[in-house]
């Protein structure tokens, strides 16, 4: 075990997976010489070299593109976007070309390769250092996608990721990267099933349902209950596609009161298309409506860049109003 | 003004300079413009540079969350800004351009409250530092993703070339948004179109950490223009003469409906790329402080004294009056104070949606349930 935080997780599970299997290659803007501008690389172009760590041209069609040709041609290929915000001039090579390659070619090309992407806001970073993507990604078939909140759940996911067969987009929220350190397993083969949701606390009077950076204010949320003496049940779902319909339904079906939070906007959200599968599936054990509370449909704010958030005070209010129900 | 863009010859080997590192005047041809211009070109490089470190002690102090030091770009900055007829022309510029914005004559105040983020912003504090934005000087408003508002300023410039006014479009960018394949989309589009427009590249050598032999093959930027069929000027962008007189040729050339040019300016960036980088892990303190010994603005006032037109009690005299205004600016800006936590959600669509008007409820009620004061 080694106390690390997220960030420091990620730059050795990368250590790890490429010390494992040679194949491994990371490519990006500043991955190299710089170590990525969050450090999420660092140390691995000292290790591994220019041929392994690639600092690629400012341009991120090129690095998916490349990641995809790479990954066809039997490498495995580790891309990061500086920030999730800048995946859009890669978007048409991820959607277009990685989503749909297995699919159109019968099974015959595949394209075994994560993209990294630190997203998510609090960071004072304004529209185009704050969003959370996820939806665009969940939305596109051919992709699994992933969104870790601790360091351990990054190490087994990335793992997971890397190793297996298919294009994996994988988010990581920067606004927990320094903020916590926890106890991490140094097995190199510590894995987490993909689709593996987790809960992380346990409880009879309601179900609060989060992921990646808003786990944060879900837990703090959680813990008020507490002091208030309502036990809440919370589920991490960390992979969105796909996701861990099985522990969710179980949980909500046994409760019966449901909150989903996510700092993503409103509309068309990964929460809407859980609380869509749970009204479908089990609406006859809900004691009150799944309530959401998320973001807003608006570019994220800067000024605003805390209160845009579902902190704490709006879980704590939308928890009321089902239990009120 | 046609004879002036043939004065300069695109895709040389050697960057265009006017003046040498001792500012003394090395064209074949003399220096037309007078006292008043050649000192207005010094006092906007002069101000750029104030505003600049100012900016970097405002992030220390926690009154700014970020910039992007502009320190050694001033003569490129200032240069471009002073080929454009401000109201008419348009520009597109890129976070690092605060000396171009300060130079088209973007009030400090606002300039401050952008950096702030107070209410002194016009943007009502939407953007991130570093991103200015001015409807009044024609300055499109700055977006994070690299070279994204490429292929929006050809867009104008057609717009431009379709109103027939005889207006043109600059667009500004990196050395590393060349990469971007926004860029070569706008790039080639323009070209086809023979739209009025310049896109001029404050080539600093570094993306972040990614230095040009990374970027590129091409042996400069200058040279891309010659795939897409225009003219690719390399000049010396540490001097601000050849900065303005090259882009007051060009600009000629565009409105005159020559089309399009690429003008490739060298500079180098003092500062690291952002408060949040560290510039030691990918370049030597040898390798700036030696580009530090070719700063812009003292080679630019050897030229100025050498002319006569310039002293030291008069350099006493701008830094003074300078560093008033902007005091006042940062006090004004600071006085202004935060944005109403409810603006966030105005300026969505023209109408806001029912879905957002009741995601805004939402939040009030959750806030006043939380004991919050809603109206603040
Ligand atoms: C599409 C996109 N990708 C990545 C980034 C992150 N980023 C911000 S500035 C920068 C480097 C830009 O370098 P250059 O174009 O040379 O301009 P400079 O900052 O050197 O003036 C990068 C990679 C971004 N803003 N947009
Ligand atoms: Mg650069």
């Amino acid at each position: 075990m080694a106390v690390q935080n997220y960030v420091q997780t990620i730059a050795r599970t990368l250590m790890e997976e490429m010390r494992r299997d040679e194949r491994v290659v990371v490519l990006g803007e500043d991955v190299g010489k710089r170590g990525g501008v969050f450090l999420a690389t660092e140390h691995l172009y000292d290790t591994f070299g220019p041929d392994r760590v690639i600092d690629t041209p400012l341009s991120e069609a090129a690095i998916i593109g490349a990641a995809i040709g790479m990954s066809v041609h039997g490498r495995r290929p580790v891309a990061e976007i500086q920030f999730s915000d800048y995946v859009y001039p890669g978007f048409d090579q991820l959607v277009s070309q990685a989503a749909k390659l297995r699919y159109r070619s019968g099974g015959a090309f595949t394209a075994p390769m994560v993209v990294r992407m630190p997203a998510g806001g609090g960071v004072k970073g304004g529209h185009h250092h704050s969003q959370n993507p996820e939806a665009h990604f969940v939305h596109t078939p051919g992709l699994q996608v992933v969104y870790p909140s601790t360091p351990s759940d990054a190490k087994g996911c990335l793992k997971t990721a890397i190793r297996g067969d298919d294009p994996v987009v994988f988010l990581e929220p920067k606004r927990l990267y320094r903020a916590v350190k926890e106890d991490v397993s140094d097995d190199v083969d510590f894995t987490l099933p993909s689709g593996s949701g987790v809960r992380r606390r346990e409880g009879d009077d309601v179900v609060l349902i989060s992921y990646g950076a808003s786990m944060g204010e879900t837990l703090k949320a959680a813990d008020t209950l507490s002091e208030q003496g309502i036990a809440a049940d919370v589920i991490d779902l960390r992979w969105l596609m796909p996701w861990d319909e099985r522990l969710v339904l179980e949980r909500v079906a046994a409760v019966g009161r449901v909150v989903l939070v996510s700092e993503a906007t409103h509309s068309a959200s990964m929460i809407s298309e859980v609380a869509a599968t749970i009204a479908e599936e089990v609406l006859d054990m809900l004691e009150a409506p799944p309530l959401r509370v998320s973001g807003f449909d608006t570019p994220y704010p800067y000024a605003q860049d805390r209160v845009y958030l579902p902190g704490p005070n709006r879980i704590l209010h939308a928890v009321q109003q089902v239990l009120d129900y | 003004m046609i004879t002036d863009a043939q004065r300069f010859q695109p895709f040389s080997e050697e960057p265009i300079r006017l003046i040498d590192e001792g500012g003394a005047w090395v064209a074949p041809f003399s220096c037309d413009l007078d006292d008043d211009t050649l000192i207005g070109l010094y006092r906007h490089m002069v101000l750029g540079r104030m505003v600049d470190e100012r900016l970097v002690r405002l992030q220390r102090l926690g009154k700014s969350s970020f910039v992007a030091p502009s320190s050694g770009h001033e003569a490129a900055q200032v240069g471009i800004a002073a080929a454009l007829r401000v109201g008419r022309d348009w520009v597109f510029p890129y976070y690092r351009d605060t000396a171009l914005a300060l130079a088209l004559g973007w009030p400090l105040e606002e300039m401050l409250g952008q950096m702030m983020g107070t209410r002194a912003d016009p943007a009502r504090a939407r953007q991130m530092p570093a991103h200015p934005g001015s409807r009044a000087l024609n300055m499109f408003t700055v977006a994070s993703p690299i070279a994204s508002h490429v292929p929006v300023a050809v867009g104008t410039a057609i717009a431009q070339k379709l109103a027939g006014a005889g207006d043109a479009t600059v667009c500004t960018f990196g050395d590393g948004a060349t990469s971007e394949g926004d860029w070569h989309a706008g790039v080639n589009f323009a070209s086809a179109q023979g739209a009025p427009i310049v896109f001029a590249c404050e080539n600093n050598r570094y993306a972040i950490s990614v230095d040009l032999q990374h970027q590129t093959g091409s042996p400069n930027v200058a040279a891309k223009a010659h795939a897409y069929g225009m003219p690719g000027y390399l000049v010396d962008g540490m001097d601000v003469l050849a900065s303005y007189l090259v882009m007051r040729d060009v600009m000629a050339a565009a409105r005159d409906g020559l089309g399009p040019a690429l003008v490739e300016l060298t500079v180098y960036r003092y500062g690291p790329h952002s408060t949040a980088d560290d510039d030691s892990v990918y370049r030597s303190g040898e390798e700036v402080a030696a580009w530090r010994e070719r700063d812009p603005i003292p080679r630019y006032r050897r030229f100025l004294e050498a002319r006569e037109v310039w002293s030291d009690a008069r350099e006493d005299e701008l830094r003074a009056a300078l560093k008033a205004e902007i005091d006042v600016a940062v006090k004004a800006s600071d006085d202004a104070g935060p944005v109403p936590v409810e603006w966030m959600f105005d300026d969505v669509l023209s109408r806001p949606t029912p879905q957002l008007e009741r995601q805004r409820e939402r939040f009030r009620a959750a806030r006043r349930a939380a004991g919050e004061d809603v109206e603040g």
